[in-house]
């Protein structure tokens, strides 16, 4: 894994609460971070109009962490105003992306009509990779990985779909 | 999966390479790629033995997704060569031969159950291992005590019992039209193991399995006490003549019968035929994969591979000619494989074979040349196989398959692809089966056919 892979699934570990294992498996078949990383990296790129946010944010989380600093601080240290709204965004659609497999765009008021949030579908790999399903203790609609009967008994405890 | 032991070969050399590290950056850098490399790359020639592996080896002392594939490959291939070995009477294997000589004797999986011969009408008890079945009714007219030593049972037409119904239809599946305009013949085989588990629990029966009430759980092998578990064999085969020729094929004789049960307008027929094996699936459950490790092995003519320019005149389910055949489209209904001729199916191969594969089905084929240097069985080839990489998760019962994806062109034909809940999975798909009370069935959905 690269530095720059590992600087990502770190913040990405930090800002969503799951764990770095869960996120990035030692043995990693459907490796959904490869298709992640180089497409946070281009959108937030394109809509920020600096192509050097995305490694500023990948810098900020690795001289954080090299702080020793906890999840919890390294958070909130990310998402400090601070930073910049370009910067504190992208970290919000990371979170965003992780949990949706989709990518978001913000929609300003106008008029009578509020601000809203559309977002696209990474992919069909995202949307089975999504974490949402796994803070459901569930499964994407048309994609179960349960056994026949499944619907009958308790899921799993929360923190074994999270990792922590 | 089993670690070979601290102090072998290969961690001498890794221990001795790490030491290097303390020399210089680039030593360390050359000694951990050089220890990677090995993982990886198949060694010279293979070594042909009779003894089904009970677990994976695992032979880097890093593993990565791309050494563990390769070694549960070389499970697969020696899996293979011992199921495929010349077989005594008992179906042992024939310590004085080797893989490929007598080749028109049956070898050793041809001695597994066949599983019509396990879920009998009524629910009947079926005959103790080892005791010969009857055929078929409509067989009666074949001579049983003059069948050739080994002969199958042919009364498949898919890979599923009940190709031909309308209950099949909605996974795409249907039947394989060869060459000559034939039906393909599938037989789905248990080894012992997995065959005493279900008598002893009267799995055979529905009423057995009501009283059982609980999920299946079949013996795993394993290294430690040297016990084989559960093997299932499925197998696919054309008739030979015509654009067949036997010399390429492994081939036995088989009883094909077609079943009037399946499909209006099906005639009962019962045919003493050659046949050649153009697919072989291996389900196997060892003691860290209870998803069971699942390796596919094709005849090497079958397909050309989809996007890639077709590299042979002639393959066995694929015409380089018809340039308005519809790609890997089951044929137009109605069904019945008593017709004299129906439009042979277009297939391609989806997913390419990795090279890494390629590499080892070269090694593999060197192996079995230099033991018997025209071996029939230079013309089969591993194609993958599929492994649970998080064989212990506690949220995902199918322990994350790599691949993904794994389809065999003549047992998957039309559900190639990487689409999930629709392409072809083995471990996805036999994760879903449960027995006629809806307890899973430990991967297997043989026990839905308890009557």
């Amino acid at each position: 894994m690269s530095s720059e892979m590992d600087n990502f699934i770190g913040l990405s570990a930090v800002l969503t609460g799951f764990s770095h294992n869960l996120l990035a498996p030692p043995l990693d078949p459907v490796d959904i971070k490869a298709e992640y990383l180089p497409f946070f990296k281009r959108k937030i790129a394109q809509e920020s109009g600096d192509p050097n946010l995305a490694g500023q944010i990948f810098q900020k989380y690795s001289a954080l962490h090299a702080q020793g600093l906890t999840p919890q601080q390294i958070g909130a240290a990310m998402l400090d105003p601070s930073n910049g709204e370009d910067f504190v965004l992208a970290c919000r659609k990371l979170i965003f992306m992780w949990y949706s497999g989709a990518w978001p765009t913000l929609i300003p008021a106008a008029g009578s009509t509020p601000a809203s949030t559309v977002s696209d579908m990474i992919s069909a790999k995202s949307y089975t990779a999504s974490l949402v399903w796994q803070v459901m203790q569930s499964h994407p609609m048309g994609d179960s990985n349960y056994r026949y009967g499944y619907w009958a008994k308790a899921p799993a405890p929360l923190s074994d779909y999270t990792g922590n | 999966m089993t670690i070979e032991p601290l102090c072998s070969a290969a961690q001498r050399k890794y221990i001795a390479r790490a030491l290097l590290c303390s020399l210089s950056f680039f030593s360390c850098a050359q000694a951990l790629m050089a220890q990677d490399k090995p993982a990886i790359a198949p060694p010279p020639l293979p070594v042909l033995t009779p003894q089904i592996p009970l677990e994976i080896s695992v032979t880097g002392s890093k593993p990565t997704l791309a050494s563990l594939q390769y070694d549960f490959d070389v499970f697969s291939w020696q899996s293979f060569i011992a199921l495929n070995w010349p077989a005594n009477s008992d179906g042992t294997p024939n310590t004085n031969l080797t893989i490929g000589q007598a080749p028109n004797d049956p070898v050793v999986w041809q001695s597994y159950r066949e599983s019509r011969s396990i879920f009998l009408a009524g629910g009947a008890t079926p005959a103790p291992w080892g005791e010969d079945t009857p055929p078929p009714p409509v067989c009666r007219n074949i001579d049983a005590g003059h069948l050739p030593p080994g002969t199958l049972r042919l009364t498949q037409v898919g890979k599923t019992p009940n190709v031909l119904d309308e209950s099949g239809e909605p996974f795409k599946t249907g039947p394989l039209i060869d060459q000559n305009g034939q039906y393909t013949r599938f037989s789905i085989m248990t080894n012992q193991s997995m065959f005493n588990y279900i008598v002893t629990n009267k799995l055979y029966s529905k009423a057995g399995q009501q009283a059982f009430n609980a999920d299946a759980n079949f013996p795993s092998s394993n290294a430690t006490s040297q016990q084989l578990g559960s093997i299932m064999i499925k197998t696919a085969w054309v008739k030979m003549g015509g654009k067949y020729d036997p010399a390429k094929f492994y081939t036995t004789y088989a009883l094909v019968y077609d079943n009037p049960e399946e499909e209006p307008g099906v005639k009962p027929s019962c045919v003493l035929e050659q046949v050649g094996l153009v697919g072989f699936h291996i389900g196997h459950k060892t003691q860290d994969e209870p998803q069971w490790v699942w390796s596919t092995f094709e005849h090497v003519d079958n397909v050309p591979t989809k996007g890639h320019a077709s590299t042979l005149a002639a393959y066995n389910f694929f015409d380089p000619h018809c340039k308005n055949c519809k790609v890997n489209d089951p044929p137009p209904r109605p069904w019945n494989p008593g017709n004299r001729y129906t439009k042979p199916s277009q297939v391609e191969r989806i997913i390419p074979i990795t090279a890494e594969a390629q590499q080892l089905n070269e090694s593999y084929h060197q192996a079995l040349a230099a033991a018997v240097p025209d071996s029939v069985w230079l013309n089969y080839e591993l194609v993958s196989t599929q492994w649970p990489t998080d064989a212990k998760s506690k949220t995902d019962p199918t322990g994350v398959p790599a691949p993904s994806f794994l389809a065999n062109a003549t047992l998957e034909s039309y559900i190639q692809g990487q689409v999930k809940q629709t392409s072809s999975s083995c471990m996805a798909c036999h994760n879903n089966a449960a027995s006629t009370t809806g307890n899973p069935s430990d991967f297997t959905y043989l026990l839905q056919r308890a009557q």
